[in-house]
């Protein structure tokens, strides 16, 4: 009893003085910011939407403004060609070009999936700084694909989440996670997104593909790659408006 | 010989009319009841038949777990071929394609925003090509306002959705839905017509739209949540669905695809099990034990009325006829009563089963409430066995009772029969 | 009573032919009862089988509670109304919180509702008992057998269940299958999992909410505005609905029934006028006027009627006994018809139905044997002795 007392203390002890030694999670979530964020973005994007049965495959082209107005066009397949989705601060509406109309998503409908896939319309919405809405520590380091990561815990510090606890792997050097886990209160982990093909674009470090995946579900989720970005360039006002979207 | 039975009925009317018309009412009823049973047991059936189950249906065996979430991501793909396969497989099987889906329909103002929504659960069938289906799901008795859908892109809406979405006939809405791959599907429909089905979980919020239409909408080309086979001009035959289904699943027997087809007979789905069961036994043993009052009641008609006839006998054994003759000729005479009051009973009550089935007792008021899936209307069904059930009691008790009168005959002193004949 | 005493010595002077009669209408007499019973029985059962599982003194429902609107169910749970905190506490009021979920069984996605009620109460059959937790990562769970059929889960299963808090958090955890019930009541069964009031309080972030509150029938009804009342009759309608409409099919097939032995009686009736038309002449001769003879065959007819309740009763009776106490079984797992129904049947047979029935039978065989004695009263008396009036 009085040795598990001991090396538990001695354990404290370490992981106590192992924290001291990391950087603050804010550091190092500042420097992905600085990494990362852009004015703008113009993202041209290939998602592969594995079901069980068969894998989908569409292009789509999101425009977007810091975090609060994106606008995404889908250029492929012929079916969902066309269709158009604006969120402007919390809210968001489809226009679909077979029906001619704009509705408006929300409520439980945000909780559908993204043309299928693994994320939900929910998951896109999250777009208030992660400071603002979690506690980050570093916990530790991993290695992951031979490239040296801070692993950056960020507790919910707000009640209105959809996740209490994200896990961040973030790459030493280039600042781009390289992981990301999302987990309930309950530690169960409910959601994962590796990211990979890190490129340097504009000067930045870049992740150019993505696989977001419900851990809950059998399959192997969405894959996104990156097949074009521009960063900093002018959007025209009237992509992010209501109006233009038919 | 059966000439002169026949004059000899003819003529005397007490002798024939009376025990004609006992054996007519009792076959009539016998063969009402038949029908009557076979309709109201086989209605419970035949309407989830015709609504959900069909007498046999195929679907992928991950949508048949799944099947209380309408799972039409694990649906049936390449459904052209398969269907190829069904029908030569199958020829004496009508098949029937349909895609169950859930969603929300939305109804735009003048500016194309939101007026109002409502919750629906839809059902794509075959709307354009046929009537068949329409028939089928007997939707004509159901058509509140409107007229069904006669070109692409038409629905049919539950009443009272329709008027809680403040809608009109020709009004566009659109589905909000999530499409076989799971992403969001829309699309719009014009509201043609609406329908009452008096049966609340309908009532709330039902569309019915043309399968193509339904296929466009949720992304499902080729495809189809599930097949309903329907055994042509016939009721469901559970032997038959068990062997069909048999046969079929075994050609898939070492698919390890959870994605593969397979055929499910009624009694496998919904707990239709219990009312085939039900049908099956319970109507037997009830037209059993009918059948064995009737020639109970029968055999007393025969009784009577050879027991009336004594005096007669009295004199034609005075003039020389044998017993034996006698008896012969009563029994034949019984014979001919129990073939005419059959006939006539089996017409009577084919007359009266024809109308119970075609227009039925209408229980609706009863059942408003109910969200059970059970057929409102009691109605009769007529089937090969109603033409025939009649004369077994009709016919046979009537001779049975005609021959136990007779045993009379020997028993009695000629002298005693032929003091009868005073009377 | 003497012409009771002559009528029913004619009657049964009859021999054979008058139990034939007799048998078929004391078949359709008991087969009237029973079938009748059977059903009174099920309802009556179906009614008790929703007050013990279900409903028990009745519901008080949130306002904002929607059963049927699977997007409104996380908002209608509300804090316990003050009113209730004796009730509550003796037990006398069990709240029930019910909130959305989906469980992962063999990696497929299962929507379910969540219901929560305290381990420790009585007012419904649910073996809520087994809820209660042994450690603080243990959360039990109890599911009825259809549920356990439809998502192939078994005692002691762990299944990881997902759900939002009321603030749309996700949370996950793994749950146990403490129990698998098996009720007669489908709607406390499928597609629902049940488990400890405390815990899905605690597990919604809704401390101390409810959308139902369930009400045992030893105390008083109150009204609030914010929880309208079910009461018994109002929960019950449908399935009582049902029965109905099933005994409305019914009652065609004892009308066939009735009809059968009613002919056989007019049948005889019609003979017995034929054949003893010097007896009734005689009757007029030695005094008695044509309607008291009418009356004398008349009551003849009916005595079958008499004569069939008690051949009824002699072979119904036990058979009564025998099922009212047994229960009829249809030998079958009924709980997967999706139906309130019990596995074995209860007929009721209440004095109303015994003697309607009774009332019933008699009077309408009076009327039976009236109509051909009426050509009695037409017979001339002198051609009726001679029994030469028909």
């Amino acid at each position: 009893m009085k040795s598990l007392k001991f090396s538990l203390s001695l354990l404290l002890i370490t992981t106590i003085s192992n924290a001291q030694n990391y950087p603050s999670g804010k550091s190092i979530l500042d420097k992905v910011d600085n990494n990362m964020s852009s004015k703008s973005r113009v993202v041209t994007a290939k998602m592969e939407i594995a079901g069980s049965r068969a894998t989908r495959t569409m292009v789509e082209k999101t425009y977007s403004e810091g975090d609060h107005k994106a606008y995404t066009e889908y250029l492929a397949p012929a079916r969902e060609k066309g269709t158009k989705m604006l969120k402007l601060e919390n809210q968001l509406w489809i226009y679909s070009p077979s029906t001619d109309r704009t509705i408006q998503i929300s409520g439980h409908m945000l909780r559908q999936s993204v043309m299928g896939s693994d994320m939900s319309y929910e998951d896109l919405m999250n777009d208030t700084p992660l400071l603002h809405r979690y506690k980050a520590d570093v916990t530790g380091e991993e290695s992951i694909d031979s490239r040296t990561c801070w692993i950056v815990t960020l507790t919910a510090i707000i009640a209105d989440i959809t996740y209490y606890r994200q896990k961040m792997w973030v790459d030493k050097e280039h600042y781009v996670p390289l992981k990301i886990e999302m987990f309930a209160k309950s530690g169960k982990l409910l959601k994962r997104t590796t990211l990979s093909n890190i490129q340097k674009v504009q000067g930045r470090w870049f992740p150019m593909s993505f696989t977001y995946k419900d851990m809950l579900k059998d399959g192997v989720g969405t894959k996104i790659s990156i097949l074009d970005i521009q960063l900093d360039s002018a959007i025209p006002a009237n992509y992010f408006n209501l109006g233009n979207l038919n | 010989m059966i000439k002169f039975l026949f004059d000899g009925l003819m003529r005397d009317k007490s002798r024939s009319l009376l025990p004609i018309i006992v054996v007519a009412l009792g076959v009539m009823m016998t063969v009402f009841l038949q029908s009557y049973m076979n309709g109201v047991m086989g209605d419970s059936i035949e309407a989830s038949a015709n609504f959900t189950t069909g007498h046999v249906k195929v679907m992928t065996r991950a949508y048949n777990q799944n099947i209380s979430q309408m799972p039409n991501d694990m649906a049936l793909l390449g459904v052209d071929t398969l269907l190829q396969k069904l029908n030569k497989q199958y020829p004496d099987v009508t098949w029937a394609e349909r895609i169950q889906f859930a969603g929300l329909l939305d109804a735009p103002d003048s500016k194309g925003h939101t007026r109002s929504q409502g919750n629906v659960t839809g059902m794509g069938i075959s709307l354009l090509k046929s009537n068949e289906e329409i028939d089928r799901m007997n939707l004509r008795n159901n058509l509140v306002s409107g007229r069904f859908p006669n070109k692409p892109d038409e629905i049919l809406l539950s009443d009272q959705l329709f008027h809680k979405m403040n809608l009109k006939l020709g009004d566009e809405v659109t589905l909000i839905s999530s499409s076989m791959y799971g992403d969001m599907a829309m699309y719009n429909f014009h509201v043609s017509g609406t329908l009452h089905f008096g049966i609340n979980v309908l009532d709330r919020g039902t569309m019915i739209a043309d399968i193509s239409d339904v296929r466009s909408a949720l992304n499902m080309e080729n495809a189809a949540g599930e097949i309903l086979g329907f055994f042509r001009g016939k009721r469901y035959d559970d032997k038959m669905a068990i062997t069909y289904a048999d046969n079929f699943n075994k050609q898939y027997a070492t698919s390890k695809d959870k994605y593969a087809p397979e055929m499910l007979p009624l009694s496998d789905m919904n707990n239709m099990g219990f009312f085939v069961a039900y049908d099956n036994e319970v109507q037997k043993i009830i037209i059993m034990v009918f059948i064995i009052a009737m020639a109970v009641v029968l055999w007393n008609a025969g009784l009577i009325g050879g027991l009336r006839r004594y005096g007669e006998f009295g004199l034609r054994l005075a003039i020389g006829e044998s017993k034996h003759e006698i008896y012969r000729s009563l029994v034949a005479e019984s014979l001919l009563v129990g073939i005419i009051g059959s006939l006539i009973g089996v017409l009577l009550g084919l007359f009266i089963s024809y109308f119970m089935e075609k227009y039925g007792i209408d229980t609706s008021e009863m059942m408003k409430d109910s969200t059970f899936m059970l057929p409102t209307v009691l109605r009769a069904h007529i089937t090969a066995t109603t033409y025939f059930i009649g004369f077994i009691p009709g016919i046979i008790s009537t001779v049975i009772g005609a021959m136990l009168a007779g045993i009379g005959i020997y028993k009695r002193q000629t002298a005693n029969l032929f003091k009868e004949l005073e009377s | 009573m003497l012409l009771i005493k002559t009528a029913l010595r004619s009657l049964i002077g009859n021999g054979l032919k008058t139990w034939l009669n007799v048998f078929v209408l004391s078949f359709s007499f008991v087969l009237i009862i029973f079938m009748q019973g059977l059903l009174e029985g099920w309802n009556r059962q179906a009614v008790k089988d929703a007050v013990k599982w279900e409903i028990a003194g009745g519901q008080y429902w949130n306002q904002k509670y929607d059963p049927y609107d699977p997007f409104s169910i996380d908002s209608s749970a509300s804090a316990l109304p003050v009113t209730f905190k004796s009730e509550y506490a003796a037990h006398q009021l069990e709240p029930i919180l019910i909130s959305q979920g989906t469980i992962y069984p063999g990696g497929h996605m299962f929507s379910t509702l969540l219901k929560g009620i305290r381990a420790d109460q009585h007012l419904l059959a649910l073996p809520t008992n087994l809820l209660k937790s042994k450690n603080s990562s243990d959360i039990p769970v109890i599911i009825g057998m259809n549920m356990a059929k439809q998502t192939n889960l078994k005692v002691n299963d762990i299944v990881t269940l997902r759900w939002r808090d009321v603030n749309g958090t996700f949370e996950a955890v793994d749950i146990r299958i403490a129990g698998i019930f098996k009720t007669p009541v489908p709607t406390v069964d499928v597609g629902q999992i049940w488990l400890s009031l405390k815990q899905l309080q605690k597990m919604t972030l809704q401390p101390n909410a409810a959308t139902i509150l369930i009400k045992s029938d030893q105390v008083a009804t109150q009204t609030l505005t914010a929880w309208p009342f079910k009461d018994q009759i109002e929960m019950t309608k449908q399935t009582v609905a049902l029965v109905k409409a099933k005994s409305t099919g019914f009652s065609i097939f004892y009308f066939i029934f009735l009809m059968l032995a009613l002919i056989a009686i007019f049948d005889t009736q019609t003979l017995s006028i034929f054949r003893r038309q010097r007896e009734i002449g005689t009757f007029v001769a030695l005094g008695m006027t044509q309607s008291q003879v009418v009356g004398l065959f008349t009551l003849e007819g009916t005595l079958n009627a008499l004569l069939a309740i008690v051949a009824g009763t002699l072979y119904g009776l036990p058979l009564f006994i025998y099922y009212a106490l047994k229960g009829l079984s249809f030998g079958m797992d009924t709980s997967s018809f999706g139906i309130p129904m019990d596995d074995r049947m209860y007929p009721v047979f209440t004095p109303n139905l015994i003697f309607g029935t009774i009332i019933f039978i008699i009077v309408i065989t009076a009327a039976v044997s009236y109509l051909p004695a009426r050509k009695i009263a037409r017979m001339k008396p002198t051609d009726a002795i001679r029994g030469k009036a028909l």
